[in-house]
């Protein structure tokens, strides 16, 4: 019989919602298991922070002020594990079961309960010569930002809808190497639904003020923005070329050797996936989430906190991990303290401030829900296995009347990133082709693993090691 | 390509790897991808199984564009795992192995 | 319109049917399940296959010799119609032994069906060859093998793109196909049929269950055999690897695109189609024993399916008497039989003679004297 690791309770990520929630769990006297696929802790948004290579002067002061929790997280008694990635997740009884691969060994965890911190993801947007090299996440060059300070050799041009593409405009701007141009992809009529919703732009008015300066930063800078860009291709023989996009009605094209693009984050949504949690489609924003109750419960002895839950910020996801905490503590019988009630309390009253003014960021980072329906039918939905739009409407006139039978005709989110680049856009264009909503098309079924593990890997699963 | 800033922090500690039979120092701080990135640019990264040129699009462990053979062994993913001394990295430019 | 045949079940097993009698000139109607069905169709391994068919029932042997034997054509057809190419390879296939014992019983089982069949003794060749021999047909075999059997008839395809190709072309030949529409209730109705959906009833002359494992409801509705069962089987497949000219196996096989689909497990699980950390680590296990070099291969997806399967594991092919008109199509092996499924059964239930031509496949055989 195979032995397992046992923990009272594990978190999954180590991003603000899952720091957040080993420390509040940490402070109550437990000690959670943290598992994180990266070497630091502080997830996407606070990478590199434990030993930061740029300042608050490049970056924003929003970066900088995660600094406070990611040192209170690694002093703290937790047992954290960098570079553990979750490959398996599975109920085993009222706990979870969790197969976890760090640096080449396998290991099974059972854990009687569970905080999924695993956070959010670039929505994969396909659009004509997305594939090439030269086309990168705007996420994923802030990255290189924080990881070493990593500024492209040549201006860039950025493309999307999100508040991340003016950020990352604005970061490059301060260390010297603005933007070449900023494509804005949002939909023209987003101002208009601001004026409709005052409310929520009250509400909202930190985010716009923020928004504007950058805006007005980047135009007083010199750097090109166009806004009602609704329209785009990359081209190219071996890396991009050019890029191509369509402005007031007509199509532009001018050379280029990289473009960031950006259209938003959803949930990672793999992990909630494989236990098979309820979801519903998010119509403001755009995706799919789980089903939380007021507790951010998922289902029993489990939590979801931060964008894994919702998209909602870094400061919302700290608040959320700590609630989770306080939520998982309670689940084990414990009275509340008063000073643990009167957090939770100014916490929820914080959180549901935050999230009033979410809605305003929704609808002004709205992408196009009809693009992909309207895109050449050459471009590629699916990048690991090379399937077109063309391809996955043809299967659809075949009979491919749902996302799973669509994958077992075509291929599309059968290769290694298990269709998280295509998930989302499989959804939308059979809904768009059968109208019918998100909901009722469903998503792929998200089968193990999770994460990547090689066979030898996984036969070679250390079965005999007891709780160390 | 991408280059280091003059506005980093501090010069930072660097190790040696070898990539593509050439020994290069790179901040330690760096995935392999985000290493390739530096030195070499997304030209030549990777050639997918469809014979197309992918490299690196969200470094961070979602895509498996950045697959490259890490200390012998194929298609490991460069964006979650940091440099290490002597590690010895060959991209995955020629052979569509995955 | 008036329909001559309602087929309930839309995954191999049916729209081979509904393909075959389309092709016969007859007007078809196949109701489907959600997208989230249980669909053996979509889980199994893909497998055109003799070895170990038909033990204890010669005539079920028989029938899979038949299939494959029309296999090639049935593909070449389906492609010419639809343009979709299955996949289908029949250059023989290898059963393997992991030890002596395995080794020895299984040459028993296949001398003794051999005696119990002058036509299988006659048509079905097989070699029992050791771990060298086999060596040329699985470059890189590991040490750790007996042997296997090797037999010429045995081939695989891709299920996938069979259900596709079926479906593409049932449409083509006019098959009106309605998804998301399970069938909850199937009784007589004036002359024809009735079925009860979600999205309405529907109605034909004749109707056909093809429904895995929904038969054990459905069946008995209309004095059929409902004697199904599931047996969960879990598999495992690898990313893309370079292409290796070798022989398929039911326990591993290369796929056309490249990865490596590892299989073979058989639990009683009830209805819970899921994977289990134990079994996919077993799976590992025994591809990494096959073939070592897989030991650096990534795992890109495993998952769980249930298997059809009947109390005797063969199939069920059998007319109502109570209700005329209706028919029962039920088996686990979908992929092998799906060349005959489209041809002689779709032909037999046209001119209803399925009880005179595979009167040992009827659910009578199931039933227990009281």
């Amino acid at each position: 019989m195979a032995e397992r690791r046992h923990t009272d309770i594990a978190v999954i990520g180590a991003g603000p919602a899952g720091m957040a929630a080993a420390l509040t769990l940490s402070e109550a006297g437990l000690r959670p298991v943290v598992f994180d696929m990266n070497a630091t802790p502080g997830g996407q948004i606070y990478r590199q922070l434990a030993a930061p290579q740029v300042d608050a002067t490049l970056m924003g002061q929003e970066y900088i002020a995660g600094r406070s929790l990611v040192d209170a997280f690694v002093t703290a008694d937790i047992d954290y594990r960098p570079l553990s990635r979750v490959w398996w997740l599975d109920r085993d009884g009222e706990g979870y079961v969790l197969g976890v691969l760090q640096q080449g060994h396998s290991q099974q965890w059972h854990a009687d309960r569970l905080i999924l911190a695993s956070g959010a993801m670039e929505r994969g947007w396909p659009f004509p010569g997305w594939q090439l090299p030269g086309v990168m996440y705007a996420g994923a060059a802030q990255i290189l930002l924080k990881q070493a300070a990593l500024l492209p050799s040549a201006a860039p041009i950025l493309a999307g809808s999100g508040p991340l593409l003016y950020l990352l405009a604005w970061q490059y701007l301060q260390a010297g190497r603005p933007p070449a141009l900023v494509l804005d992809m949002a939909p023209a009529s987003r101002y208009r639904t601001l004026m409709r919703h005052p409310v929520r732009a009250w509400h909202g008015r930190s985010y716009l003020l923020k928004g504007m300066r950058l805006i007005a930063d980047l135009r007083r800078a010199g750097v090109a923005i166009r806004q009602g860009v609704s329209g785009l291709r990359a081209s190219g023989s071996d890396a991009l070329e050019r890029i191509h996009y369509r402005h007031a009605g007509t199509w532009r094209s001018l050379p280029g050797t990289l473009l960031l693009t950006h259209f938003g984050v959803v949930p990672e949504p793999q992990l909630m996936r494989s236990l098979q949690l309820r979801q519903h489609w998010q119509h403001e924003q755009q995706c799919f989430v789980p089903d939380r109750d007021a507790t951010l419960s998922a289902g029993t002895n489990l939590w979801i906190a931060g964008d894994g839950g919702g998209i909602g910020g870094a400061r919302n996801a700290e608040r959320e991990g700590h609630l989770a905490g306080f939520a998982a503590i309670a689940s084990l019988g414990r009275q509340p303290t008063k000073r643990r009630s009167a957090t939770t309390r100014r916490l929820l009253a914080a959180r549901r401030r935050d999230l009033a003014a979410r809605p305003l960021l929704d609808a002004l980072f709205r992408v196009p829900e009809g693009w992909l329906a309207e895109q050449p039918p050459e471009t590629l939905v699916c990048r690991c296995e090379a399937v077109t739009r063309g391809e996955l409407d043809e299967a659809i006139a075949q009979g491919g009347s749902g996302p799973n039978q669509l994958k077992a005709f075509t291929r599309c989110g059968m290769g290694p990133c298990q269709g998280r680049q295509c998930g989302e856009s499989v959804t939308r264009l059979l809904a768009s082709r059968t109208r019918r909503s998100p909901d009722d098309i469903g998503y792929y079924h998200i089968r193990p693993p999770v994460h990547s593990i090689t066979l030898g890997e996984l036969a070679a699963d250390d079965f005999d090691n007891t709780n160390n | 390509m991408f280059r280091r800033s003059e506005r980093a922090r501090q010069p930072g500690r660097c190790v040696a790897i070898r990539l593509d039979g050439e020994v290069v120092n790179v901040p330690d701080t760096l995935s392999v991808a985000a290493a390739v990135l530096h030195v070499h640019g997304w030209r030549g990264y990777r050639r997918h199984l469809d014979g197309t040129p992918r490299a690196p699009l969200c470094l961070m462990g979602v895509c498996q564009e950045c697959l490259i053979t890490i200390d012998g062994l194929p298609n490991r993913q460069g964006c979650l795992e940091p440099v290490r001394e002597g590690m010895v990295i060959e991209r995955q430019g020629d052979d569509p192995h995955g | 319109m008036a329909q001559d045949f309602l087929i309930v079940g839309g995954g191999v097993v049916g729209m081979a049917v509904a393909y075959g009698l389309a092709q016969a000139g007859q007007k078809v109607t196949v109701l489907d399940e959600r997208d989230d069905a249980l669909r053996a169709s979509r889980g199994n391994a893909g497998l055109t296959w003799v070895q170990g068919k038909g033990l204890g029932m010669p005539r079920y042997a028989e029938l899979s010799l038949d299939a494959v034997t029309a296999w090639p054509a049935f593909a070449d057809e389906l492609q010419s119609l639809t343009g979709i190419d299955v996949q289908h390879e029949q250059r023989g296939g290898i059963d393997i032994c992991f030890d002596a014992d395995e080794a020895a019983a299984r040459q028993a089982e296949y001398r003794a069906l051999q005696q119990a069949s002058p036509r299988i003794a006659r048509g079905f060749h097989w070699r029992y060859l050791d771990r060298d021999a086999l060596l040329p047909y699985l470059p890189g075999l590991g040490d750790n093998i007996h042997g296997g059997t090797w037999s010429p008839h045995d081939g695989h395809c891709n299920p996938l793109y069979l259900l596709r190709a079926l479906y593409a072309a049932s449409l083509e030949r006019g098959v009106i196909v309605h998804p998301a529409s399970p069938a909850s209730r199937v009784a007589r109705d004036g002359g024809g049929f009735v079925a009860t959906t979600p999205r309405g009833d529907f109605r034909a002359e004749r109707l056909i269950l093809a429904a895995g494992l929904g038969a054990s409801a459905l069946a008995p509705m209309l004095g059929l055999s409902g004697a199904v069962r599931p047996v969960r089987g879990q598999v495992v497949v690898t990313e893309r690897l370079p292409r290796i000219a070798q022989l398929p196996t039911p326990q591993i096989r290369q796929t056309a695109s490249g990865g490596y689909l590892i299989g073979d497990t058989q639990e009683d699980a009830g209805f819970d189609k899921g994977t289990t950390l134990t079994m996919i680590q077993a799976l590992a296990a025994k591809a990494t024993r096959i073939f070592p070099r897989l030991a650096q291969a990534r795992l890109v997806r495993a998952w769980g399916a249930l298997r059809v399967m009947t109390p005797d594991g063969n199939p069920l092919y059998e007319s109502s008497e109570a209700c005329p008109g209706a028919y029962n199509i039920n088996c686990h092996s979908g992929i092998t039989l799906a060349a005959f499924h489209a041809g002689d059964l779709s032909r037999a239930i046209l001119d209803d003679r399925l009880a005179r031509d595979y009167p040992q496949f009827s659910g009578e055989r199931f039933d227990v004297p009281a």
